[in-house]
Parts: structure tokens; sequence; C-alpha cells
């Protein structure tokens, strides 16, 4: 094994490492708020109390953030969403909470609600096309919250796939054509060739179930620190 | 952006016209949004200037289209300080209103706006064979069920919804904005209810188990057959409403 690409390597491990902890640090206070507003006051129009800590927790690549309930812990509304995007100042997001309405779009069958939710860990769903929010191409983190002991939604960052991209090219690199960053599925994130590109699944490793086997570190796959993301580089012939 | 409508629907809705000087496309692009629930009861619509901005049409058309959907009863003007024009969304979809709708609209529109539709689905179906994660299928199964036992604007949005899902599926930022936007643009027309939710079922399931099967172009042949069915009802339905 070349010593270089073995340190290119450990960059590219580290710094996604960072990147994910970073985001996850960020939204640590508006957990907090949200535990304590939902500990309180469970009601929709309480939710505003958070919005000091939501909108603390956008800039550098979060750009959106909030939080989300899960159905029947409010109680004045069956669902509830408190959601603002990066901008100045932010905006709010809305999204149909009516499920009699044709525009109803029901995140509870979202992976970034239902992971947190049946795991009780904290998740990274994507690279996956946000129709409900962003209408981009994401990487949503999500924590879930609880109340009284059990799951009462989850609080979340939006990351653009494209930003993330940015972050993570220079040191990728590195790596040369067969390298890429991949979520736990096998989907690419970065990819350092379009025969590969970002959104497609690799098929030549078995990732989810290398995932499975307890994730090992080996020549071609790496994990990124405690994060669902993988490295993925070919040996050089 | 106000709660009722997603902001790509929103945006779509409002999307500037082809055709300059149509107000019966304005009225028509509003009463699909109305009659759909993309405008709740109501709601205030933008002023006649904002109107005529966004769909890229002189005012004076934008208040013919709304004297038209005054006198469905769609839209109520209010005079005074805290006046405008409020949408007054029917209980239930009336069917008079998609009646209109669909008499009102040519052949070869219908067929020119299908052939899009066809292309942009077919090949979000086709792409979404090849990338697919079990999340993805798990999700696309999700949305098949909804049909299962679906009537009235229950179909129509389980079918809107699982379409969704396949162009996501296709890891396609743009295919997922163009479904959007095509749906909000055939309106509810496309997905009448007009059939038994089950047969839709069927099809669906079918697409699902050929995008599970990673089959390309199967999954894109029974896509664009699936939506030549749809537009086939339409047509017939067109038809029997010109009968004398």
């Amino acid at each position: 094994m070349n010593d270089t690409r073995t340190l290119a390597g450990d960059e590219v491990v580290e710094q996604v490492s960072a990147l994910v902890e970073g985001v996850f640090e960020r939204l640590k206070p508006l957990l907090a708020a949200a535990e304590s507003v939902l500990a309180e006051t469970p009601s929709a129009a309480a939710l505003h109390r958070i919005r000091p800590q939501v909108t603390e927790a956008l800039g550098g690549l979060i750009i959106g953030a909030g939080f989300v309930s899960a159905p029947r812990v409010l109680a004045d509304s069956e669902f509830g969403f408190e959601w603002w995007t990066a901008g100045s100042p932010p905006a709010q997001l809305f999204i149909s909470l009516d499920p009699g309405s044709e525009n109803f779009l029901d995140y509870t069958r979202q992976s970034w609600f239902t992971v947190p939710r049946d795991t009780g860990r904290r998740h990274i769903n994507g690279p996956y096309v946000d129709y409900l929010c962003t209408d981009e191409y994401t990487l949503t983190f999500t924590i879930p919250v609880s109340r009284g002991g059990s799951f009462a939604g989850v609080v979340g960052a939006d990351v653009y796939v494209r930003e993330f991209e940015r972050a993570v090219r220079p040191r990728l690199r590195a790596l040369g054509r067969g390298a890429a960053l991949l979520n736990a599925q096998g989907r690419v994130i970065v990819s350092n060739s379009v025969r590969q590109p970002t959104g497609s699944l690799v098929r030549e490793v078995d990732v989810p179930a290398w995932w499975s086997a307890g994730a090992e570190p080996g020549p071609v796959l790496r994990r990124c620190g405690d994060s669902p993301i993988v490295l993925v580089s070919e040996k050089q012939g | 952006m106000r709660q009722g409508m997603s902001h790509s629907a929103r945006s779509a809705m409002f999307a500037p016209l082809g055709q300059v000087g149509r107000a019966e496309a304005v009225a028509a692009r509003l009463v699909d949004a109305i009659t759909l629930g993309f405008l709740a009861d109501e709601e205030q619509l933008p002023s006649e200037a904002d109107l005529a901005a966004q769909f890229g049409v002189s005012t004076v058309t934008v208040r013919e289209a709304l004297v038209a959907l005054r006198q469905q009863g769609l839209v109520e003007t209010r005079r005074g300080r805290s006046g405008g024009s409020f949408v007054r969304a029917p209980a239930d979809p009336p069917s008079d209103a998609w009646r209109a709708r669909l008499q009102e609209v040519s052949l070869s529109d219908l067929r020119d706006v299908g052939d899009h539709y066809l292309a942009i689905a077919g090949a979000a179906a086709k792409l979404a064979a090849e990338r697919s994660s079990p999340e993805d299928i798990a999700r696309l199964r999700l949305a098949t069920d909804d049909l299962r036992t679906a009537h009235g604007i229950d179909f129509t949005r389980a079918e809107r919804q699982f379409h969704l899902e396949v162009a996501a599926a296709a890891q396609s930022p743009r295919l997922t904005h163009e479904e959007v936007h095509l749906q909000s643009e055939l309106g509810g027309l496309l997905w009448l209810p007009l059939e038994p939710g089950a047969h839709s079922c069927a099809e669906h399931a079918a697409i699902t188990a050929a995008i599970d099967a990673a089959d390309g172009d199967l999954a894109r042949k029974l896509t664009e057959e699936h939506l030549l069915g749809a537009l086939d009802r339409l047509a017939d339905v067109h038809l029997g409403l010109l009968a004398p």
C-alpha cells in the first residue's frame, strides 16, 4: 500500500468525521430547547420558543434547521413543524400539516424521521431529493427528541450535497479516480469519477453487508469516525 | 410562503404562461389550484398586479380571469381596507368544475403535455430502477398501498405522491421539479378519479416491482403505459362531454 495514499485517506476520514460532528454539535442547544419546551408546554403554539436556537444553528454548511414533532405529541395539533432556512433574515418554512389537503406529504414516512424513531439514535439521511423542504439534493442530519422517556420527534439540519462536495473535494482529489464517500446503503455522496456519480449505488462492493458485519476497516472500505459515511478507495494497481 | 402548498407546487402554479393574453389559461390554472386544494379556502390571492407579473400577462387579462372565477363561485372579492380576492374552496371538488376544465382542454394540448409528462416520468422510472436502495423501494410500496382503497381526492393525491416518489428515487432534483411542475400544470386532470383505485394500484405495484428488479427498460415501459391509459381515459371523457 502506498503511504501517501494512506495519509491522504486518513485526512479525508478525519475531515468528514469532524464535519459530521460539527453539524451534530450545532444541533445540541436546539435539542435541549426542544426537550424543555415539550416538557413544559407541548403545543404547536409554544414551538416559537425554540426559534433562537434554530436560527443559531443555521450557517456554515447548515442551510436549514428545526424541529419536527412525532404525531399526537402536541396538545393542539396532530403534527408539528418548526423549520427555518438560512438567509438574511432566515425564513420560516411551512408545509401542509392537514392530512385532508391535496398537498399533504406524510413526513412520518421519511427516513430522517423513521430511523431516529426506530433506533433511538442520531442519523444522517441521504443523499436524497428533499421534495418536502429544500427541493434539492440534500443530506439531513437528525437527532431523536424525547419527552417523558418516549420519542417525541426530531431536531435536524439540512446540508446541500453540492456544498458538502465542495468542502471535501480538495482532500478527496488526492486519492484519485477510484475514491468516493458513500452512505451506509452504498450510495455515492461525492466521488472522483463520472462513472460512479453522486446518487448512484456502488455495486462492486456490498456496503450494506460490510456495514452489518461491523464495518471493519480494510484496504477498500473505511468508516469516517463515528459517522455512517464510508470512504471507498480502489487499490492502486 | 403560506401553509397549504409546498413552495415548489406554488411556484409551478404561478409559473409564467406560454401564451400571453390568455384569460382562459389563467382562469384554468386558478380553477385547478382551487379545486385541488392548492389554494386554501379563505386564502387571499395576490394582487392583480402581482398575479399578472407571475403569470406574465397583463392586469386586464388577470381581471378577466377573476371575473370568470367569480362566476363559478370560486373567488369572492371584498371591498374596503382589508379587501381583495379571496378563495372560496368547494367542500368537495365539484365534478362540474373539472368537467368544465376538461371540456375546455383541446386534445392536441393534452397530447402535447402528455408527451412531456411521459418523457419525464418514463426517464425518472428508468433511473429509479438503476438507483433505488431498499429504503426507496419500501417508500414506493407504501405509496402504492395508498391507492388500494383510495377514491376522490385521496386517489388524486396518492397517484401524484407515487410519481413524486419515483422521481425522488431517481435521485434527480431536476426530474422531481419537472414532475411537480407538470402535476400542477395538468392540474388534477390527469389523475381524476375516473376509475377504482385498485386498477391503478396494480399498475403502481408492477412499476415498483420493475424498479425493485433494477429493470429500467421495463419500469419505463410500464410507466408510459400507465400514463397513456390515464390520458386515454381523459380523452374519452373529454369526447363524451362534447357529445351532443
